[in-house]
């Protein structure tokens, strides 16, 4: 197929359109580290603000949409890591973000399904591209090849240090091998990108925790620098009697033995406690596991699940039952086997303090459900059982602790989060080492500004519905419980979906000495974005403020695109009569200081 | 056979393309067989922001007004289409914009004033006209896709009046027009649920024969030309102007002069010269043009000069009200002016009579040497009908000069007394044809004549030849003929004749024994008849659109008898509703 | 545009809605009252919506009231317009058509919808159904003119009209599906005692089976089940109980879980909105407990009670939730957890 035949007659005419300005117009790249760049990137494209690890979200997005899926997985690759993994089951902050979908504008842009489609469609012929350092000769030692361990051993080694990755268990991975089920996340993609970054030169020492193999002490003694990357593993308690009958489960064990091949049991009747993604994990297992009535049992409401809207849905499609405003009180057995959970009754109160809105037990409001088995997936906390005593010193912004060379990373330094999240932390832990071992801040953030005539798109974009993803029946779901439930985009889906996309790395301005106040552009415009203006505050951080609007002509000192408000339809480029918008694309993005 | 008669109004802001969606809608209307009647109301500022209706009144039987109430209202504007869902009817019909190009305050979306028992239909208008085209000027055709799919409308057949509509225009405009046509019905097609009874389905209309879709004002100038005028002379006026307009393309190709003029003085004294000349000349203005022409109609009856003048009625004294219909230059045209001035007044009922009365104004003026006045209104100018292609006019109404023959051109004699008060009229150039003319009253031979005798003679010639016109003038039309009597007799004239029509109609099926009459000729009036329809009638309406019933006053003056009268001056057309209502009420 | 006087804005044109506003005008002469609904009719009664159907009763006889009452009443009401988001800091109704309304109190009662089980809903084009005059109005002469009919579920109006189908000598095949009165579950025994009552209605019934595929073909429906039972139908229609209309409550900080949570003053937990009839769960503290509760008498029960809250008055509602209701003379429990006191 030629290239040309990939595009439409519409697209065509807007890469036609970028053809004849860029013969005319030379392009010109500014590289700024000035604070107001910094703040409008981050004000005006939210998505990529909302990730932990600041991916450029909207950048390889068009390049899905230019087909070029193995660039998109680069560009994912250069912040996130491991984009095929975060592309099932990251927890999606861009999405919340995203312009398309605040009021009005409809429904936010598959981010995570676009992720996923690049790591899906690229070609077999895709090469990674990585840029090495020079060996320092130093040599650090990560403990935990969860997402953070990973992450931080992956920039180290880049940059030059001789990386050991220890890990307690007998695969890699953390949680994303122990405690993510197989339907949402297949183990052989998860090696292979684990084996990515492995290739850099990372020796991974498996089964080896730290106190029973191997010291910590002794380890600081070896290495350089010591990152503890353990993660969160150890569940919080239910704390209410009975809760160490047979049959009770907490949820990371179960997940745990089920990722291992084990058959932890559950029998038909299943009450799961909690209400994140571990326990919705867990009901789906069990379901899986011949689990009939299962339910997921949570203190608040629906809304305060911590799972998307698709993970709702699966479960119930799933046939999974949520009661909600109960808690358990109270576990019961008999022969030292569970037999039943008895709940209270919740109600939900106002708090001062966030959250906010809490849930209380009512008193003698109890209940009582048969079950064959419990799993309380209630969240985990740090073990610190391995950490010496002196960890009084934790400097969460460097990441360092107070004893010389030993550094945290992830979950383990922040408390529990997410897999992006970790892998942002894991990248800042070894920027943090790399500045003590070498005593110099090698690599800096900056933004890139370059010109670009066009919107991209046209307005018609703006109007086409998410594509869901796909996803496989019941039957094949129950078949091999290990089956992946969602099966990716189409290549035409992605592209579809990438069209959605607003482009807000695109930044829209008026020239205020071109202009002539016409305000056709604000006759044009689609929302409430194109401003008359009398002033700009400015915030102490040196970045822009809002806007001060007037409607008074004789106060009106420009008039401005609020780019936190342009959708990017550039229909006030189309009206201008003055040429007098440009637009420029942004990046943010990492260079050699 | 099922009767369908519904309307449709559009309305937006000017540049919206509102009224070419009415045109549209009408055009393809017309060729599917349906009777169709249009009415467009603009702003006076004819460009920028103002509020556009299109108003299309869609029937398998005869249209005779285009109704008062609406069946169904598209929103292209929620600012402008609040005030206009005053007139939708109690069950009709709401189309409107659900995704706005911005959010509206409270109260400034239109279908927040929908009535109980309205239906409203929400369709993303300007969204399916970006997604069609990238920009919001298909908004217009996607809300006929919409009424296309909703009322059952052939969707191919559209698409083809869509074409022919732009088929001038570049490639990508005709595309963006349907595309944004075939988004809107696909949309609707998918998305709504149908909530109400109106459809255009399910009429057997006869074989279509070929229909023009054309205004009052365009009749009015292809009836000029098919009667061979050659002489064109005003100053622009609405809702005059579009006669100039297109005789200005037209009358030159067709070997004729147009000129337009410094004012409205002038342009009648061109067409009075050019009557003088033996041309056929004629000019078009509006009550506030015609006012300053008083002088020279004058000229034209004292002289015996030919000469025609179309007054497109407008609303006010002075330059009043632009945009809107009224009928209340009558006694202006039938008796304003100097002296003891008789001329002829045609006042066409209708559009299709637009064109019999222009024909019938040229022929008469050339006949009876004199001024003939055609009384429109801004709504005969520009409503838009379907209508059957008029016949042209015989020879004998093309060339209908008396001249003198031989002997007379031995003694030539311009004003002679004469039988029926017409002198034979040479013109200038005629050989021995040598006279005087002039604006002074003058004896046969067209000397100066100050005289007593002479002067009641002269004036009993032209009253005399006034008079004889009543034998050329249309039988007025009666609704109701062959009976008796009736409890009320509606009698009207000019474009409010159609809404009596109707009304009588309509009376009838609810147990009203009425009947209306109207003349196209109302001066000299054919008094005769009118005495014979009044006498049948316990009762006299006469409903007209203007304040002090100039036409009621005029008429019991003939009848002698008390009539009842009805007036509108709100700027809208008669409504046939209106007139019902008053029945009832008598 | 700031309302001069006080703007009392009802979601919902039902018994709840229409009682709420009516006690509201009797208390408060002055103020704007505006009832919105996104249903084009007036209010009428849905438990006459079968009766209907069946030719037993007259289009008239379905509506409370008529256009006048409103005007006479001095109400506002806006129809066929749908509640898209409430901003309850600015206390600002966001209409679906983009029109912003500002209210300074507001009552829910939204009512509820037929639920689609998510099984169910990659069949939805196939499943009709009968819980909204609109419904009524576009399967009404389908039913009239179909014979064979499969009914899929088993709530209180499914057997309703299961009855209507068979007196106007239709042939019936119910599916009872024991999740129907989700969140509780039909047991063995109950089922078999419906069974047993239905049986002297000439209808086929299948328990212990559920939906395999749903297929149109050419007019007609065919309905395969898990056991290998197949029948070819005109109409498939789905009773599985309601789900309360709230969606657009949904992120605005009014706490919802089925449907609007409200104390037994029916304030939601923000000040200034109430909420009643079937779209609230209402706290009922005998049972210590939200309950949802449905049936005409109750909703206008609330609806007075939540329009005299609003104005000041501290009422507790006190129909609010049964503990069972009867089907087909089965005892069914609207709680869904095993209280194992009542067993002993």
């Amino acid at each position: 197929m030629k290239k040309n035949d990939l595009y439409s007659k519409e697209e065509k005419f807007f890469q036609d359109k970028n053809k004849i300005y860029s013969a005319q117009s030379v392009k010109q790249i500014v590289y700024s580290t000035d604070a107001r760049d910094f703040g409008q990137v981050a004000k005006s494209v939210p998505c990529q603000d909302a990730c932990p690890a600041k991916t450029n979200i909207p950048g390889y997005i068009r390049t899905i949409f230019e087909k070029r899926y193995g660039r998109a997985y680069e560009i994912n690759r250069i912040a996130n890591i491991m984009p095929g993994v975060l592309g099932r089951i990251c927890s999606r902050p861009c999405e919340s973000a995203c312009r398309h979908g605040e009021p009005d504008n409809g429904r936010s842009v598959g981010i995570c399904h676009l992720k996923r489609s690049c790591a899906d469609l690229k070609p077999s012929s895709h090469r990674i591209i990585e840029g090495l350092y020079a060996s320092t000769g130093k040599k650090v030692a990560v403990v935990g090849s969860g997402p953070a361990g990973l992450a931080a051993a992956h920039d180290l080694a880049i940059l030059g240090h001789e990386v050991v990755l220890f890990e307690s268990m007998e695969k890699p991975g953390g949680m994303l091998m122990y405690g993510i089920p197989e339907f949402r996340l297949p183990r052989d993609l998860l090696m292979l990108e684990i084996k990515n970054i492995l290739r850099l030169g990372i020796k991974l020492k498996t089964n080896m925790a730290i106190g029973p193999d191997i010291s910590l002490s002794r380890l600081q003694e070896d290495y350089d620098a010591v990152a503890l990357a353990t993660g969160c593993v150890s569940p919080r308690k239910l704390g209410i009697p009975g809760e160490d009958f047979e049959n009770v489960h907490n949820g990371l064990d179960f997940m745990k033995a089920v990722n291992e091949g084990k058959k932890p049991f559950a029998g038909e009747k299943v009450a799961v406690i909690g209400a994140g993604f571990t326990a919705v994990d867990c009901a789906r297992s069990a379901v899986r596991l011949g689990g009939k009535d299962v339910s997921i049992n949570i203190r608040k409401t629906f809304e305060y699940m911590r799972v998307d809207e698709t993970e709702k849905y699966e479960a119930q499609l799933e046939g999974i039952k949520t009661y909600s405003l109960i808690q358990p009180s109270k576990i019961i057995g008999h022969n030292n086997k569970v037999t039943a959970v008895e709940f209270l009754r919740t109600r939900m109160e106002k708090t001062d303090r966030p959250p906010y809105r809490i849930s209380v037990p009512i008193e003698n409001s109890e209940l009582v459900v048969r079950v064959d088995s419990v799993i309380a997936a209630l969240g985990q906390v740090s073990d610190v059982n391995i950490m010496p005593k002196e960890l009084s010193g934790l400097d969460k912004k460097t990441n360092r602790t107070g004893i010389d060379g030993l550094f945290v990373a992830g979950d383990f330094a922040t408390g529990s989060s997410d897999v992006i999240s970790a892998i942002a932390g894991g990248r800042r832990c070894a920027g943090d080492i790399d500045e003590y071992l070498t005593g110099e801040k090698r690599r800096q953030k900056v933004v890139r500004l370059e010109n670009h005539v066009t919107t991209d798109r046209p307005r018609s974009y703006d109007f086409i519905s998410k594509v869901e993803m796909n996803t496989i029946d019941m039957e094949e779901r129950l078949f091999l419980s290990t089956n992946e439930v969602e099966t990716g985009y189409s290549d035409s889906q992605a592209r579809q979906e990438a069209k959605r996309c607003y482009l807000c790395n695109l930044k829209y301005e008026i020239d205020p000495l071109a202009c002539i106040y016409c305000s056709a552009c604000i006759d044009v415009a689609p929302k409430d974005c194109i401003k008359m203006i009398k002033n700009v505050f400015v915030n102490p951080d040196g970045t822009y403020g809002g806007y001060e609007e007037t409607r008074d002509w004789n106060k009106v000192v420009s008039i401005a695109i609020d780019n936190t408000n342009c959708i990017r339809c550039g229909q006030c480029l189309a009206v201008c009569p003055m040429d007098c918008i440009s637009v420029t694309k942004t990046e943010l993005i990492e260079i050699d200081t | 056979m099922k009767d369908i008669n519904i309307v449709i109004e559009i309305c937006g802001s000017a540049g919206e393309g509102t009224i070419s969606a009415g045109e549209i809608l009408s055009r393809f209307m017309s060729g599917q067989g349906f009777e169709i009647m249009s009415f467009d109301s603009y702003p006076a500022e004819i460009r920028g922001f103002g509020k556009c209706v299109a108003h299309t009144r869609i029937s398998s039987n005869p249209i005779y007004s285009p109704g008062k109430f609406v069946d169904v209202l598209i929103s292209l504007n929620d600012k402008h289409s609040i005030s206009q869902l005053g007139s939708l009817k109690e069950s009709g019909v709401l189309i409107y914009d659900s995704q706005p190009a911005r959010p509206h305050k409270e109260d400034e979306s239109a279908v927040g004033w929908t009535k109980p028992g309205m239906v409203s239909y929400g369709i993303p208008l300007n969204m399916l006209a970006h997604k069609a085209a990238g920009n919001a000027r298909g908004m217009n055709m996607v809300a006929l896709g919409v009424i296309a799919a909703l009322f059952h409308m052939e969707k191919d057949q559209f698409t083809d009046s869509i074409k022919a509509r732009y088929g001038k225009k570049k490639q990508i405009v005709i595309d963006s027009n349907v595309n944004s046509f075939i988004e809107g019905y696909g949309w609707t097609k998918e998305n709504i649920k149908k909530n109400d009874s109106y459809s255009f389905k399910g009429v057997n209309l006869p074989e279509q024969k070929e229909k023009l879709i054309i205004n009052g004002n365009q009749l009015v100038a292809r009836a000029a030309l098919d009667s061979n005028l050659s002489f064109y002379a005003g100053y622009p006026i609405t809702p005059a102007t579009k006669i100039m307009e297109i005789l200005s393309r037209e009358l030159p190709k067709h070997g004729g002069t147009l000129l337009q003029t410094e004012d409205e003085i002038s342009a009648i004294g061109a067409v009075v010269g050019a009557g003088f000349g033996g041309k056929r000349a004629m000019t078009a203005t509006s009550g506030p043009g015609f006012a300053l022409m008083t002088e020279f109609t004058g000229l034209s009856v004292m002289a015996e000069v030919p000469a025609v003048i179309i007054n497109s009625q407008r609303g006010g004294p002075s330059t009043g009200i632009p945009t809107k219909t009224e009928q209340s230059d009558f006694n202006s045209a039938v008796s304003g002016g100097t002296g003891d001035c008789p001329r002829i007044v045609l006042a066409p009922t209708d559009t299709k009579s637009c064109y019999d009365a222009v024909v019938l104004a040229l022929y008469l003026a050339e006949k009876y040497q004199t001024l003939v006045v055609v009384l429109m209104d801004f709504f005969l100018s520009n409503s838009i009908k379907n209508i059957d292609v008029p016949q042209k006019p015989l020879p004998e109404y093309l060339n209908a000069n008396i001249a003198p023959g031989k002997d007379e051109l031995k003694d030539y004699k311009r004003y002679k007394i004469t039988k029926n008060g017409i002198s034979p009229r040479a013109v200038p150039g005629t050989k021995g044809g040598i006279f005087f003319s002039t604006g002074l009253e003058h004896d046969e031979y067209g000397r100066p004549d100050y005289g007593e005798a002479g002067h009641l003679k002269m004036t009993r010639k032209r009253f005399k030849k006034f008079n004889a016109v009543l034998s050329e003038a249309p039988a007025p039309e009666i609704s109701i003929s062959g009976k008796n009597e009736f409890d009320i007799g509606v009698i009207s004239w000019g474009s409010s004749a159609g809404a009596a029509h109707e009304a009588v109609m309509s009376a009838q099926k609810e147990g009203i024994n009425a009947s209306s009459f109207s003349s196209m000729m109302v001066s000299p009036f054919p008094q005769k008849a009118l005495i014979e329809f009044s006498d049948k009638c316990k009762k006299i309406l006469i409903p007209e659109l203007n304040f002090s019933g100039q036409f009621a006053g005029f008429t019991s003056h003939i009848l002698k008898r008390p009539v009842e009268k009805l007036n509108f001056i709100t700027g809208r057309p008669m409504a046939s509703e209106d007139i019902i209502q008053k029945m009832r009420e008598m | 545009m700031m309302p001069d006087n006080d703007h009392y804005v009802v979601i919902g044109n039902g018994p709840a809605g229409n009682h709420a506003a009516a006690t509201l005008r009797e208390k408060d002469k002055d103020a704007r009252i505006t009832i919105i609904s996104d249903e084009c009719v007036p209010y009428y009664y849905k438990p006459r919506l079968t009766g209907f159907i069946a030719n037993e009763i007259r289009r008239e006889k379905l509506f409370v009231s008529s256009w006048g009452s409103y005007k006479e009443q001095n109400i506002r009401i806006r129809l066929g317009q749908e509640v898209e988001k409430i901003d309850p800091d600015s206390k600002v109704l966001f209409l679906q058509h983009m029109e912003k309304i500002n209210y300074t109190k507001l009552i829910i009662a939204s009512g509820s919808r037929a639920r689609l089980l998510p099984s169910m809903s990659r069949y939805a084009d196939c499943l009709k159904f009968i819980t909204s005059y609109t419904d009524v109005m576009e399967h009404k002469e389908a039913i009239r003119k179909a014979n064979d009919f499969f009914i899929f579920g088993g709530d209180l109006v499914a057997f309703k009209f299961l009855k209507m189908l068979v007196a106007m000598g239709k042939t019936v095949t119910i599916l009872i599906y024991p999740g129907a009165f989700w969140p509780y579950n039909l047991s063995d025994d109950m089922l078999a005692q419906i069974t047993q009552s239905l049986s002297k209605f000439d209808v086929g019934i299948i328990i212990k089976d559920n939906v395999e595929s749903i297929d149109e073909q050419e007019g007609s429906v065919l309905v395969k089940t898990r056991k290998g039972i197949e029948k070819k139908v005109n109409m498939v229609f789905s009773f599985n109980g309601l789900s309360p209309n709230i969606d657009f409550a949904k992120g605005s900080g009014i706490d919802i879980d089925h449907g609007i949570l409200v104390d037994e003053y029916l304030r939601t937990n923000i000040k200034s909105i109430y909420a009643c009839g079937s779209c609230a769960q209402i706290y009922n503290p005998a049972v210590k407990s939200y309950t949802a509760s449905i049936g005409w008498p109750n909703a206008v029960a609330q609806g007075n009670v939540a329009g005299l809250n609003l104005l000041g008055d501290h009422k507790v509602i006190e129909s609010a939730g049964r503990k069972y209701f009867d089907l087909e003379g089965v005892k069914i429990k609207t709680t869904w957890w095993d209280d194992i006191d009542d067993e002993s």
